[in-house]
C-alpha cells in the first residue's frame, strides 16, 4: 500500500511537472466523500444478529485532479468493519483506485485502474456500485483512438480488482465503433441512423489442477485462453430505433457453469418507437452459459469481466421491489414490453393536467435444455425456440394523474410470479398482487408531504416448521409519510407490516439535512433481510435492527 | 493516419495472438498420471521372482506396529525379493494426528474401497484375494516363501532417477512364457524413514515412529496402464516415463515400486523396486 501511495504521488509530482514545463499551472481538484454508519442489535424476529463492533462502517473519499487534458485521481476506501451484507473481504482501509490519464482531442490513454464497456457489456464491463459492494475496476492501460469523427478504436489490458487485490487472471480487449452518420457524407443529416460496433475480450489464467469428478486418475484440460466476442448495431429511422447485439464466449468451464465446455452465447434485441405523448419499447434476450470471471473458481458476483443488462422493469416502490429478479447468466429467455401513453389535459380522462398512463410486463424463463453431462462434458443443449421454467414474470399498470395544482397521484397494481429457484432455492412459484398509492401534495413553497400506501397479497407463507423460511413471505401492508422542509430538511417515517402468513413489523424513521453539496441522514429503524438488485445484479441484505447515518459531500 | 494502421495492426495482432484456446471434445479431460513410452530392443533379463505385499496401515491404529515387526522379519528373511506398500487407511484409524502428515492418497483410497477394507492392519499379499492378513499377520511370512518359490512368468528390472522433483523411471520387463491375458503394469512412490506419531500396541503414543514403505503417490493410473501387448516372450520392452513428486518428499528416503497384474483379476503376476539415484 504504500508502494501504491509513493507511486502515485510520483505520477501526479510527474503531471505537475509536465504542467509547468509547458506552462500551463492550475487545474483544479474536486471530489466527493461519503461515509455511511450502521448499529444493529440482536433481533430473533426478524432473524437480525447482534454486531459485536456495535458500530459498522463504510467511507471513501474520491479526489480528482483535472488540468487541461491530464487528470489523475485517487480512492481512499475505508471498511472498518464492513457494512452488514457487504463481504467481510472487504474488511481494511487504503488506496483502492488510482490512475492518471491524458484525455486528448483523438487519443486518451489511462494508467492505473479504470472503468469501461464495450456495447452494452455482454463481453465486457468494468464498473463499481458502492451499494452492492462490486467494483470489478481494471488495473491497467486503457487506451482511446478516434481517428475521424463518428468511429472509436478501443484497447484495453488489466488486472480485475477484487476487495483489495487483484484477481489472476488477465483481460485483454479491444472494440470499435463506427457512426456511419458521422463517416459517409451522404447520411450526415439523413433521418436513417446505424452505428456499427464489435469488440473481443481475451482473459488469461494459468492451468490449475481440477480433478475430473467422475475418475480422480483424470483432470480437467483447461483452456487457458478464453476469448468473447461481440457484434453489435443501433438502427434509427424516424421515431424508431432497433439496437441488436449478439456474443459469443468460447470454452470456459468454471465453478459457475459446473466446468463444462460448451461455449457461450447471448443476444439482446431492443425496438423503440416514441413520439410526444406516447412511447413504446420492446426487449428480448437469449442467454446462454455467459458467465465470464477471470478466475475460474470464484463464485459470487466478484471479477464477472462482462454483464448481462436486465431488461425486466426495476421497481423502486417497497413492495414491487420485494422480489427482485436477478440475472441468471447461466442461461435464461426474457421479453419485455412497455408502454407509456399520456391522456391529453382539458379531456374526460385525462382532467385538467393529463394523465400519464404506463403499461408494462415482462417475462423470464430459464433454457430448454437437454442434459449431457458433468464436469468435462458439453453439459447440455438447448433449444432457441422454446422455453425452460417460468422464472419471472410481471405486469404492473401506473396511472399518474395531477388532481390540482398541488396534489399528485400516482397509483400503481401490479401482478407478479416469482420463482424462489432464481435465488437458489426450490420452492413453489409465489403469485402477488401489490397495489400502490402514492401522493405528493406541495402544501407551499416551503413544505410538501408525500404519502405512500402499499399492500401485497402473497400466497406464499412464512412457516419455519415446514422448511418455509422467507421472511419476506406473506400478506403486507405498508404506510409511508414523508416531510419536506425547504431544501434543508426532511422527515420520513414509514412501517411494513406482515399481517397474514407472514413474520415481522419493519419500522424506519429518518431525518435528513441537506446543506450545499453536503448531506446528512439519520435513520433508525429494522431492515428485512433479502436480495439489493441493481440492473439484475444483487447482493444478500441481512436483517438488521438499529440506527444508521450517512454523510455524503462533494467539492 | 500512420498512427491509425500503428494502433490497428498492434491491438489485432496481439488480440489475435492472445486469442482464444479451443479444446477438442476428446480431450476435455486428460489421464493425469504417468505416460509410459515403449520401446522393443532384444536381450535377455534376469527372471527374478518378488512378492508384492500391500499393508493398510494408520497412525491411530494400535496393531499396526506389530504387523510392520512383521513384515521387518520378512524383510531380513527375503531381501529385495519381497516389495512392501504401506498404505495409509482412508478414515477412522488412518486420519493423521493434528500437526502430522497426512499420508492418504487417492490411490490408496482407490485401494482400500475396492478390497473392502474395513478394518486394520490387513495385508494383501499379491493382491490374491482369497487370504486377507490382519493383525500381527504372523503367518504371512511363510506364505511370501511359497509366492518366492514360482516360476516367473515375467523378467521385470527397473531404474530410477530424479532431478529436482521430477524422477525419471526405466522399466524393462521380458515375458518368460506365453501369457495370454491382458497385463497392466502400476508404478507408485514409496517413502521410508518418515518420523510422525503412531499408537503402539499398549496405548501408548510414540512421537517419534518410522514409518516405512509409505505410499506417496500412485504415479501411473491407480489400476494400471495396459502393457504393450508382450504376449510372446523373447523380446525386451523398455519403457520410459517421468512424474513429479510431490513437494513434501524426500526423495533420499524413496524408491519406486513397480508391479504387473493380470488386466482381469488384478493379482500381482511379478514386482520389482527401484531406489531413486
Amino acid at each position: 500500500m504504500k508502494t501504491k501511495v509513493i507511486l502515485l504521488a510520483a505520477m501526479l509530482m510527474g503531471c505537475f511537472g509536465a504542467a509547468r514545463a509547458q506552462g500551463i499551472m492550475g487545474g483544479h481538484v474536486t471530489g466527493n466523500i461519503q461515509l455511511d454508519g450502521q448499529m444493529s442489535r440482536e433481533d430473533t424476529v426478524i432473524g437480525a444478529d447482534d454486531v459485536p463492533e456495535k458500530l459498522l462502517m463504510n467511507a471513501r473519499a474520491d479526489i480528482l485532479y483535472t488540468n487541461g487534458a491530464f487528470s489523475a485521481g485517487l480512492r481512499f476506501e475505508m471498511y472498518q468493519n464492513p457494512l452488514l451484507g457487504f463481504d467481510p473481504q472487504y474488511k481494511g482501509q487504503g488506496l483502492a483506485n488510482y490512475f492518471v490519464a491524458y484525455n486528448g482531442e483523438r487519443l486518451s490513454v489511462t494508467a492505473g485502474n479504470f472503468y469501461d464497456q464495450f456495447g452494452s457489456g455482454m463481453i465486457l464491463r468494468a464498473y463499481e456500485d458502492r451499494y452492492l459492494g462490486l467494483d470489478n475496476a481494471l488495473l491497467g492501460f486503457n487506451i482511446q483512438y478516434r481517428p475521424v469523427n463518428g468511429v472509436v478504436l478501443k484497447a484495453l489490458a488489466g488486472k480485475q480488482r477484487i476487495y483489495w487485490g487483484y484477481g489472476d487472471g488477465l483481460v485483454r480487449g479491444i472494440d470499435g465503433e463506427v457512426s456511419l452518420n458521422s463517416v459517409i457524407k451522404a447520411l450526415n443529416d439523413s433521418k436513417f441512423r446505424m452505428t456499427l460496433g464489435a469488440g473481443f475480450v481475451s482473459k488469461y489464467e494459468a492451468d490449475e489442477n481440477i480433478v475430473f469428478p467422475d475418475n480422480p486418475e483424470y483432470r480437467l484440460n483447461l483452456p487457458l485462453n478464453v476469448g468473447a466476442g461481440a457484434v453489435r448495431m443501433d438502427l434509427g429511422y424516424g421515431r424508431w430505433n432497433l439496437q441488436a447485439e449478439y456474443a459469443r464466449k468460447g470454452q470456459d468451464p468454471s465453478i459457475m457453469n459446473n466446468y463444462i465446455y460448451r461455449p457461450g452465447e447471448a443476444l439482446m434485441l431492443n425496438l423503440t418507437y416514441s413520439q410526444r405523448g406516447f412511447s413504446a419499447n420492446v426487449q428480448a434476450k437469449h442467454v446462454d452459459n455467459m458467465s465470464f470471471k477471470t478466475v475460474r473458481s470464484q463464485t459470487g458476483e466478484m471479477l464477472y469481466i462482462n454483464y448481462i443488462p436486465a431488461i425486466n422493469k426495476q421497481h423502486t416502490y417497497a413492495f414491487l421491489s420485494m422480489y427482485p429478479y436477478a440475472t441468471q447468466v447461466a442461461g435464461e429467455n426474457g421479453v419485455q414490453a412497455d408502454l407509456m401513453y399520456r391522456i391529453k389535459k382539458d379531456t374526460w380522462l385525462g382532467g385538467k393536467y393529463g394523465t400519464d398512463i404506463h403499461l408494462n410486463g415482462s417475462v423470464i424463463t430459464g433454457l430448454d435444455t437437454s442434459y449431457i453431462g458433468g464436469a468435462g462434458t458439453d453439459g447440455y443443449t438447448a433449444s432457441w425456440t422454446s422455453f425452460g421454467e417460468l422464472y419471472y414474470a410481471d405486469i404492473s399498470l401506473e396511472v399518474a394523474r395531477k388532481l390540482s395544482k398541488s396534489v399528485k397521484l400516482t397509483a400503481t397494481y401490479a401482478y407478479q410470479l416469482f420463482n424462489p429457484v432464481v435465488e437458489g432455492h426450490a420452492s413453489d412459484l409465489y403469485h402477488n398482487h401489490v397495489v400502490v398509492a402514492d401522493v405528493s401534495w406541495k402544501i407551499n413553497k416551503k413544505h410538501s408531504l408525500r404519502f405512500e400506501g402499499e399492500w401485497m397479497g402473497s400466497d406464499s407463507r412464512y412457516d419455519p416448521a415446514h422448511g418455509h423460511t422467507d421472511r419476506r413471505a406473506g400478506d403486507w401492508i405498508m404506510g409511508l409519510v414523508e416531510w419536506n422542509i425547504g431544501t434543508h430538511w426532511f422527515v420520513s417515517a414509514s412501517d411494513q407490516y406482515a399481517y397474514n402468513d407472514g413474520i415481522g413489523n419493519y419500522y424506519n424513521l429518518s431525518v435528513g439535512y441537506t446543506l450545499g453539496a453536503s448531506r446528512f441522514q439519520l435513520g433508525y429503524g429494522k431492515q428485512r433481510e433479502g436480495l439489493l438488485c441493481i440492473g439484475g445484479v444483487c447482493r444478500q441484505v441481512p436483517a438488521s435492527n438499529g440506527l444508521t447515518f450517512s454523510l455524503t459531500t462533494s467539492f | 493516419m500512420k498512427i491509425n494502421r500503428i494502433f490497428i495492426v498492434l491491438t489485432t495482432a496481439a488480440m489475435l495472438l492472445a486469442g482464444c484456446d479451443k479444446i477438442a471434445s476428446d480431450e476435455y479431460v486428460q489421464y493425469d498420471g504417468a505416460v509410459i513410452t515403449w520401446s522393443e530392443t532384444s536381450g535377455s533379463l534376469e527372471p527374478v521372482q518378488c512378492a508384492y505385499v500391500e499393508k493398510y496401515t494408520g497412525p491411530r491404529c494400535t496393531n499396526c506396529p506389530s504387523a510392520d515387526v512383521t513384515l521387518e522379519q520378512a524383510h531380513q528373511q527375503y531381501g529385495d525379493r519381497l516389495v512392501v506398500v504401506s498404505v495409509n487407511y482412508p478414515t477412522g484409524q488412518g486420519v493423521p494426528f493434528p500437526g502430522d502428515p497426512d499420508m492418504r492418497t487417492d490411490g490408496g483410497n482407490a485401494w482400500a474401497s475396492y478390497y473392502e477394507i474395513n478394518t486394520i492392519p490387513a495385508a494383501l499379499l499379491n493382491r490374491n484375494t482369497a487370504t486377507m492378513y490382519s493383525g500381527p499377520m504372523n503367518n504371512i511370512i511363510g506364505d511370501i516363501g511359497t509366492a518366492l518359490q514360482a516360476t516367473p512368468a515375467l523378467a521385470l528390472q527397473a531404474d530410477a532417477s530424479a532431478s529436482g522433483n521430477e524422477v525419471h523411471v526405466s522399466v524393462s520387463l521380458q515375458l518368460q512364457r506365453d501369457y495370454s491375458s491382458p497385463m497392466t503394469i502400476t508404478a507408485a512412490l514409496v517413502e521410508d524413514s518418515l518420523v510422525y506419531r503412531q499408537l503402539l500396541p499398549d496405548g501408548s503414543l510414540d512421537e517419534q515412529y518410522a514409518h516405512n514403505h509409505m505410499l506417496r503417490k500412485v504415479v501411473t493410473s491407480f489400476w494400471g496402464r495396459d502393457l504393450p501387448s508382450p504376449a510372446a516372450s523373447g523380446s525386451v520392452h523398455v519403457g520410459h516415463f517421468s512424474f513429479g513428486a510431490p513437494e513434501d518428499v524426500n526423495l533420499a528416503n524413496s524408491h519406486v515400486v513397480i508391479f504387473v497384474s493380470d488386466k482381469a483379476s488384478r493379482r500381482v503376476i511379478n514386482c520389482t523396486s527401484a531406489e531413486i539415484d
